[in-house]
């Protein structure tokens, strides 16, 4: 089990079950490839997943702002976090510190 | 209270119109967002975090009236991102206006004023704009990470109530907010002319002890206790004025998550507008497939422990108010006197 950390970048061992790269992929915030079992790619956000369903699937936005896409699980051989984590850094907390640091030097708050 | 009599009323008979049917989960309020994009990049929202080629997607005209079809429900609230940057905005309103439905269009305001002089809205009883206002002037340019837009929002008020439209306040509060401002901060949203106001504390989740949950939802009890208790007669609010009391320890309720759907481009979320753990194809989908007994505070789900926002709980405070004799009766004597 992998603790709460960035992702991005993060390419999954053998070892770590799918079910669990697919959760990690649903939660991330940035594109992921998807690597299928016939050889073929597919860059995009993952927007669903669905472990329950009859046929467990996953449901994607392509890079390229196609979508939705479904893929089956069965289909899936591992997915790569390839993508920039457009979440990091950009939580309240960070953003107080940034603050923080700036009112520290004399600087006015970060504007975004 | 702020709620006209005729939207009150078609409250009343659509949750007594569900309960009479049977029907245990219902909807009370569309939760549509039809973009995600934003001109405002407010720190940790989740909503304008995705990838480029999700922030430039958005819905159709045409899906958006399917999910209000499909729903039912009698009110549709248009979160987003921001509703004013969808380039369909104008026809969505006139098309949800035409059913009769009641719109709050939430907007952060940096638009309105330019969007009503190009003459984009008509003033109608069925259309409310509520502007984003997290408290006075330093706490919202601070929580929305960038300085004037405070008075870009209280200006585009001044203009909306001018031309005659119903304009209300939505503020989120977090910890550490002042009562005492904020108390000022109801008189200055008054003085601006808006109809009502509606407060919700955060939403917050970190895995945490018992004790500390308690001790959370003890601070949001004083918070709003401290900012509500003795409110002042000019002060309206948009919202169950049981749900305020629930903010102030003084009602407990449980969340229900159905009552405040979301529709987006990935479906309808589930459970709730706050928790994204996946979508389902179709409203029926949500309804039968979701597995709603894992959330809320009694669940014990680890997430729902320190909410009390609107989305979850207010559709509980108004389904109380309409199916029993005692959430009535306070109903009114709240209404009535203005005391919570």
């Amino acid at each position: 089990m992998i603790q709460e950390q960035n992702l991005e970048g993060w390419v999954p061992g053998s070892d770590v079950p799918l079910a669990e790269v697919i959760d990690r992929a649903f939660d991330y915030r940035g594109n992921v490839t998807v690597e299928r079992s016939d050889g073929t790619e597919l860059v995009g956000y993952l927007s669903n997943r669905d472990a329950h369903a009859r046929e467990p699937f996953v449901q994607m936005f392509a890079a390229t702002g196609d979508g939705a896409i479904t893929i089956r699980y069965a289909d899936i051989r591992t997915i790569r976090f390839s993508g920039k984590d457009t979440a990091a850094g950009n939580s309240y907390a960070a953003w107080l510190e940034r603050k923080a640091a700036a009112a520290a030097e004399g600087k006015p708050a970060p504007q975004r | 209270m702020a709620v006209p009599i005729s939207q009150m009323w078609t409250v009343a008979s659509y949750v007594l119109g569900q309960r009479l049917r049977g029907r245990k989960r219902y909807p009370l309020v569309l939760m549509l967002e039809p973009l995600f994009r934003c001109n405002l990049a407010c720190a940790g929202c989740g909503k304008i975090q995705y990838p480029a080629q999700i922030l430039k997607k958005h819905l159709t005209v045409e899906q958006c009236l399917g999910a209000v079809e499909e729903c039912g429900a009698p009110m549709v609230s248009i979160p987003g991102g921001e509703p004013l940057m969808y380039p369909d905005i104008s026809r969505l309103v006139k098309e949800l206006v035409a059913r009769r439905k009641y719109v709050y269009l939430c907007t952060n305001a940096i638009l309105l004023k330019e969007k009503l002089e190009a003459g984009w809205f008509t003033p109608s009883k069925y259309l409310s704009f509520s502007v984003h206002m997290d408290g006075p002037r330093d706490e919202h340019d601070e929580a929305v990470c960038r300085d004037g837009v405070y008075d870009v929002a209280a200006e585009a008020i001044r203009e909306a109530v001018r031309r005659g439209f119903r304009v209300t306040t939505n503020s989120t509060l977090f910890d550490g907010a002042n009562p005492l401002r904020m108390r000022g901060f109801f008189d200055d949203m008054m003085s601006l002319g808006v109809e009502g106001m509606m407060v919700s504390p955060g939403y917050s989740y970190s895995k945490a002890p018992d004790q500390e949950h308690f001790l959370r939802r003890q601070r949001s009890y004083d918070l709003f206790r401290s900012m509500l208790e003795r409110p002042k007669k000019a002060w309206k609010f948009n919202q169950s004025p049981l749900f305020l009391r629930f903010l102030m320890g003084k009602q407990e309720f449980e969340c229900t998550p159905w009552g405040n759907p979301t529709f987006n481009l990935f479906g309808w979320q589930r459970p709730c507008y706050l928790l994204q753990e996946g979508y389902a194809a179709t409203f029926k989908e949500l309804i039968e497939t979701t597995r709603w007994e894992e959330y809320g505070r009694k669940s014990g789900n680890e997430k729902c422990q320190d909410c009390m926002v609107h989305c979850g709980h207010e559709p509980t405070a108004v389904d109380y108010t309409f199916t029993s004799l005692r959430g009535f009766r306070d109903t009114v004597v709240a209404s009535v006197t203005g005391r919570l």
